[in-house]
């Protein structure tokens, strides 16, 4: 079965004479998809052609088979969180969300009715009612999601939407962006902090001046790029015996011990023949306790193919 | 993680039809704008003068009334186009102020906060947005124009008799169709400037800048060239033009109904443009 994707053919989009983004070619499968850039990259730009909000000088979308440009239908099955803090503050949480399902077309207590479960998802039942203006930082940010979910989308499209959010819920939000990546669904979401990134994605785009750099599940990207050696954390009983016999391979281009002499991080031009090495070092009687690939993550892609600059 | 397993079900529920999705931004600001007292209250002043023509009209149709009045007064206080014209004139004014009042608070806000795209993020397009913004409009302007225009139209039909009603019944058709042209006008106006200027007290003024600065440039226009065609440029002395063909008035000394329509046509279509230009869900900054 083929699984309705987010495509973008060969999409520009130009501001004047400024570029938005240049010829993104994009398959996105349903899951979590991190968009990943320096500011100024082109996310935004991405993610408001995806929601119709502009509309492409070059190329198409189709969002899940939907084309942008039929916001009646593509908005149905769209859930936008803005980076903007944009409810009105004369608006209580529930009034807020309740009108949102009313433009939906939702019946008043059927709206009524998915706006307190969207609240209570966030955790905002007792602000329910509320004023907009009286909400913490956070909590505005938790009611800009609840918008975007209440209409239960299949496709969330989210900038920046852990920005301001306390640990706890963080972690529920994550959790609760996983059940609807499981779900089949979509959710796309620009981001920052990395590390989250890192944790939550199923796959990222790393974009940089409006182009993208990679594209694809973290590992397989950080597979390609060929030019930076992959860097792995070895724990063992001995680090100075395993790394003089791993220098003996000519696909090792450094070793770095650690001070307590139990872990290393070594740098190889060539996985695959690193993990026989190791195979054949531990058969002959090195104790390796683990192996963990040390940029194998988004922070790593991000340095190596953007740059150092966050 | 590529996920095949389709575990959600898309929402299968009855949708409302699109006209009422459209009434949700009108109706709710509409609740928001008969909340604050200085809008309550310019819609009563506002309905001052139509009570008072329905005094007048009352008085027209009781002859008893009337005997101890010299005969030229008689003649002149009879309900016709001349009456409707000076109503429309009075209330074309308490519209505009109305607008000045209403119409920044429409578009400023949501642009100063970027909420078009919390909006766009519906099955709303912009047209169907600024449509939903002139109805806010339009609906609170109606009350106070044609609303109660045909009122007292009504007052008079129903007071004097069918041979009345025979007589004039082309004097609805002008108030409908003459204060829709001025209702359409200055919603226009009053979006155009809620949507070029944030600054809602500024935005009113241009509103009220916008017709009385067009007045001051008709009649120097006028006076430097010795011209009448100046009037067109003024929206209240071309909306009177237009009015008077509609209510079968004698026309004044200026350009005709005609081409003040057009006038009047053309400025619509500037503050639509307008409208186009500044409702984006993006705004680029060059």
């Amino acid at each position: 079965m083929t699984a309705p994707a987010v495509v973008f053919d060969e999409v520009s989009k130009f501001y004047g004479e400024v570029l938005g983004v240049n010829r993104v070619t994009l398959n996105i499968p349903p899951g979590i998809t991190s968009l990943v850039g320096p500011n100024g990259s082109g996310k935004t730009t991405l993610m408001n052609l995806m929601t119709g909000l502009i509309h492409p000088d070059h190329g198409s979308i189709r969002m899940r088979g939907i084309s942008p440009r039929d916001p009646e239908n593509l908005m149905r099955i769209t859930g936008y969180a803005t980076q903007y803090d944009a409810a009105p503050r004369w608006a209580t949480g529930f009034s807020f969300i309740t009108t949102g399902l009313l433009l939906f077309g939702c019946g008043r207590a059927e709206a009524e009715e998915k706006a307190w479960k969207a609240l209570e998802r966030l955790g905002l039942t007792d602000a329910a009612h509320r004023k907009v203006a009286a909400y913490s930082k956070g909590m505005r940010q938790r009611v800009r999601l609840a918008q975007a979910i209440a209409h239960e989308p299949e496709l969330l499209v989210l900038d920046e939407p852990l920005n301001g959010l306390d640990p706890l819920v963080r972690a529920e939000t994550i959790a609760l962006f996983r059940s609807w990546a499981a779900q089949g669904r979509h959710v796309i979401l620009s981001s920052h902090v990395l590390q989250e990134v890192d944790v939550i994605s199923d796959q990222v785009v790393l974009i940089a001046n409006g182009m993208i750099v990679a594209e694809g599940e973290i590992r397989n990207v950080r597979d390609e790029i060929h030019e930076h050696p992959s860097q792995f954390i070895v724990r063992c009983s001995d680090a100075s015996n395993l790394a003089a016999s791993l220098f003996s391979e000519d696909h090792i281009t450094e070793i770095k011990v650690n001070d307590d002499r139990l872990s290393l991080l070594v740098m190889t031009r060539d996985r695959e023949r690193f993990a026989r090495a190791l195979g054949r070092f531990a058969g002959d009687g090195h104790r390796i306790d683990s192996v963990i690939p040390a940029d194998e993550n988004v922070d790593a892609l991000y340095e190596y193919l953007i740059g150092g600059d966050k | 993680m590529a996920v095949y397993r389709r575990g959600y079900h898309r929402y299968q529920g009855r949708i409302m039809g699109r006209w009422a999705r459209f009434l949700v931004l009108p109706r709710f600001s509409w609740k928001k704008l008969f909340r604050q007292r200085l809008v309550v209250l310019l819609m009563v002043v506002s309905v001052i003068w139509p009570l008072l023509c329905a005094g007048f009209i009352y008085l027209t149709n009781h002859a008893d009334l009337l005997k101890g009045l010299p005969r030229e007064f008689q003649s002149f206080i009879e309900v016709n186009g001349k009456f409707f014209l000076v109503f429309m004139n009075t209330q074309a004014f308490f519209a505009i102020f109305l607008s000045a009042l209403i119409g920044p608070g429409l578009i400023a806000p949501d642009l100063a906060n970027n909420a078009l795209q919390l909006y766009f993020s519906r099955p709303l397009t912009r047209p169907e947005y600024a449509l939903s913004r002139l109805a806010v409009l339009f609906g609170v302007l109606s009350l106070i124009t044609w609303v109660p225009g045909l009122l007292l139209f009504g007052m008079q039909v129903g007071m004097a008799g069918s041979w009345w009603f025979r007589a004039n019944w082309t004097l609805s058709l002008g108030i409908v169709a003459g204060f829709a042209i001025w209702v359409l006008l200055v919603s226009m106006v009053a979006l155009a400037s809620s949507a070029y200027v944030r600054w809602k007290i500024i935005a009113g003024a241009l509103v009220m800048g916008f017709f009385f600065i067009l007045s001051g440039v008709a009649t120097m226009i006028n006076g430097v060239f010795r011209v009448t065609w100046g009037h067109a440029l003024n929206p209240a002395w071309a909306a009177n033009a237009v009015w008077r063909t509609l209510l079968s008035v004698e026309p004044i000394e200026g350009p005709g109904a005609a081409a003040c329509a057009l006038v009047l046509a053309g400025i619509i279509l500037l503050l639509a443009l307008v409208l186009e230009r500044k409702l984006r869900p993006v705004e680029v900054i060059k």
